[in-house]
């Protein structure tokens, strides 16, 4: 959708696929072209690398932009398009493999003078070496997928005894996600932001560093919210971040958009994470921030122009927030949701921007992942931001699953968030909230007569329930008074 | 017909007389409701208080109240004679029950098998993470109710365990 939405901008024809469980949805619907990939699951259609470039053949595309899903992080099929003689709108699969392989980009980060945190720096041989390298840098520690990304194969490790668990559970999660089960392990920075820095680099050797997001509103790694500037970071912290990034792009030949990803601990000390070599998910935050586009700047550089402005010309503007409404319930411990769109309503109006592809009707499955709607809010400042974020939840419906709004209403209402004090360890600590809910005595009693017009409802809709017609005649009439 | 209703920690008694006025606790409220979208959605005046109220979902009973998530029930007072008088507790049993929809990867065990506390007994994938579900206790594998591979719905039935001294 939001690749669709830069192409028509652009003036350039959009041809999108769409695996079984996709047929309805918006971006066939509102792409030029759309052609069939196959069934729902992902391996036989959106990871199907051979069917894409074959389609994208066929409709005769000048180039396959890969989204921030699926393949956008695959090396292989970065060449696979470019061998079809086709332009891949992102870093070549050299880069993405020197980037792509986390224990390769730490060396890179290292070798570049970027601090990186203590831990190894080549994949882990074997239970017994993670054992001995963790117990050498001392528990806690992270296990991650050296191929990993977005969080799957991650784990935190407190103890020796946790680890064995940990590594049978990360390991097989590796290879199931990225067809490699090799692991290894880093100091665990506690009471650490996640900080990433937005980049864009042209093939003629311009680049550029955008402003900072503030990611550190996670849950087991997803990212729920991310705002910029960052609460923490001040003008000097932004530069050396800037730099850092810039340095880590450059040692690894970067091209396009990029994220170069930190974590900073209390003290405004900074270790390199990693790089994402693609579009982020959070990039409006950016976008809104800074006033360029870039999904349409991805483009321009895929083909081949230099990029428009230089560092000197990059402008912040206020700030910006993004909330990920999902298909969880943030009432029952983020279980995953499924359901029907019953009921939408988009917010609106000054400062809001929504990225979404929902539609009343959309029946919601666990196929995919679970986000479903991004709210974006911009303003002068980080207050008037959190004022319109507020503003545009309260205006939000989605109705017919439980989501992750109660979470972000909630979270833009709570002081410590407000005060802009909190670390990756906020969701843990401050979630569920045990305040409880505040409704004023005119709200409950209109929550009370629309729960017994439901229930009444509900029976008059079924007959079945009460074999007595006449009587649920009367109740619907009743209900529709 | 009198509903006991709870929203949130609130309890009240609603009555919709037979004449359509509203009685909450016993006393008579001036209240307008229009149903904007069919069964799930109502513009609810009360004096000159304007709200919104929106079923998010309907079992559990979710309610958006002028953007505030809160949960609900109304039964009517026979429903909730019953459902007092209701216990699904049975010692020394426990369902084994998918906590989310997702594949189940791996069964770790095999019906007879007798397994420690917090042993593996399968492994379900949902949302990017593999989850592993324990024994609650020391127990007897009684029934393996599906296999690996198999797609599952979040509340469905796993397993069948049995405590086992």
């Amino acid at each position: 959708m939001r690749v669709i939405r830069a192409c028509r901008e652009i003036g350039i024809r959009a041809v999108a696929v769409f695996s079984d469980a996709d047929r309805d949805a918006l971006h066939v619907r509102l792409a030029d072209e759309a052609y069939p990939i196959g069934p729902a699951a992902p391996r036989e259609s959106y990871l199907a690398i051979g069917k894409l470039v074959d389609i994208a053949r066929r409709a005769k595309c000048d180039a396959v932009h890969p989204g921030y899903g699926f393949l956008s992080e695959n090396a292989d099929f970065a060449d696979a398009v470019r061998d079809a003689g086709l332009v891949f709108v992102g870093p070549s699969g050299d880069v993405q493999r020197r980037l792509g392989d986390k224990t390769q980009a730490r060396r890179l980060a290292h070798d570049a003078g970027v601090p990186v945190a203590e831990g190894t720096l080549a994949p882990l041989r074997d239970l017994d070496e993670a054992r001995r390298e963790a117990k050498r840098i001392g528990y806690p520690v992270m296990l991650k997928a050296a191929a990993g990304g977005g969080g799957k194969g991650m784990r935190e490790v407190a103890s020796a005894a946790e680890l064995d668990a940990a590594w049978r559970l990360s390991s097989g999660e590796a290879a199931g996600a990225f067809g490699s089960a090799a692991l290894f392990v880093e100091k665990l920075i506690e009471n650490a932001r996640h900080v990433e820095m937005q980049i864009l680099a042209d093939a003629q050797g311009g680049i550029v560093w955008l402003g900072e997001r503030d990611c550190s509103i996670q849950r087991r790694h997803q990212k729920l919210i991310e705002e910029s500037p960052g609460p923490s970071v001040d003008d000097a912290l932004r530069e050396r971040l800037g730099d850092a990034a810039l340095r880590i792009a450059r040692a690894a030949g970067y091209v396009n958009a990029g994220t170069v990803e930190f974590l900073v601990d209390g003290q405004g000390a900074f270790s390199f994470l990693e790089v994402n070599t693609r579009l982020q998910v959070e990039h409006p935050v950016t976008e809104l921030v800074t006033g360029v586009d870039l999904v349409a700047l991805q483009l321009g550089i895929a083909a081949g122009e230099p990029l428009p402005f230089a560092q000197s010309d990059v402008r912040r503007r206020g700030a910006a927030i993004e909330l990920r409404v999902t298909a969880e319930d943030s009432l029952r411990g983020f279980v995953p949701a499924t359901g029907r769109i019953a009921l939408l309503r988009e917010p609106a109006g000054p400062g809001v921007r929504v990225d979404s592809a929902l539609f009343e009707g959309l029946t919601v499955t666990s196929d995919y992942d679970p986000l479903l709607m991004k709210v974006i809010a911009h303003g002068a400042d980080r207050t008037e931001a959190l004022a319109r974020a507020r503003r545009a939840v309260r205006e939000t419906i989605v109705a017919g699953l439980p989501t992750s709004l109660a979470f972000h209403a909630s979270v833009l209402d709570e002081p410590d968030f407000i005060a802009g004090g909190y670390d990756t360890s906020y969701v843990a600590t401050h979630w569920p909230r045990r305040v409880a809910v505040q409704l004023d005595d005119s709200a409950v009693t209109a929550a009370a007569l629309v729960a017994v017009l439901a229930a009444r409802g509900r029976v008059a809709r079924r007959p079945v329930a009460s074999p007595d017609g006449a009587w649920s005649r009367a109740g619907r009439e009743e209900a529709l008074r | 017909m009198i509903y006991e209703v709870s929203v949130g920690e609130r309890r009240l008694r609603v009555d919709i007389a037979a004449d359509g006025r509203f009685l909450v606790d016993d006393a008579v409220v001036a209240a307008e409701a229009t149903e904007i979208a069919r069964g799930r959605q109502w513009s609810v005046r009360l004096g000159h208080r304007s709200h919104e109220v929106t079923v998010l979902t309907h079992d559990p009973l979710r309610l958006l109240v002028d953007g505030t998530e809160v949960e609900a029930s109304a039964l009517d007072e026979r429903a909730a004679a019953a459902a007092r008088g209701a216990s699904t507790k049975r010692g020394g049993r426990h369902e084994l029950r998918a906590p989310m929809p997702g594949l189940l990867k791996t069964v770790h065990v095999a019906e007879g098998d007798v397994v420690e506390r917090d042993a593996p007994i399968m492994t379900l994938e949902a949302m990017k993470m593999e989850n592993e579900l324990l024994a609650p206790a020391r127990s007897r594998v009684v029934r393996l109710v599906v296999g690996a591979g198999t797609k599952v719905e979040g509340g469905a039935m796993l397993a069948v365990l049995e405590e086992s001294e």
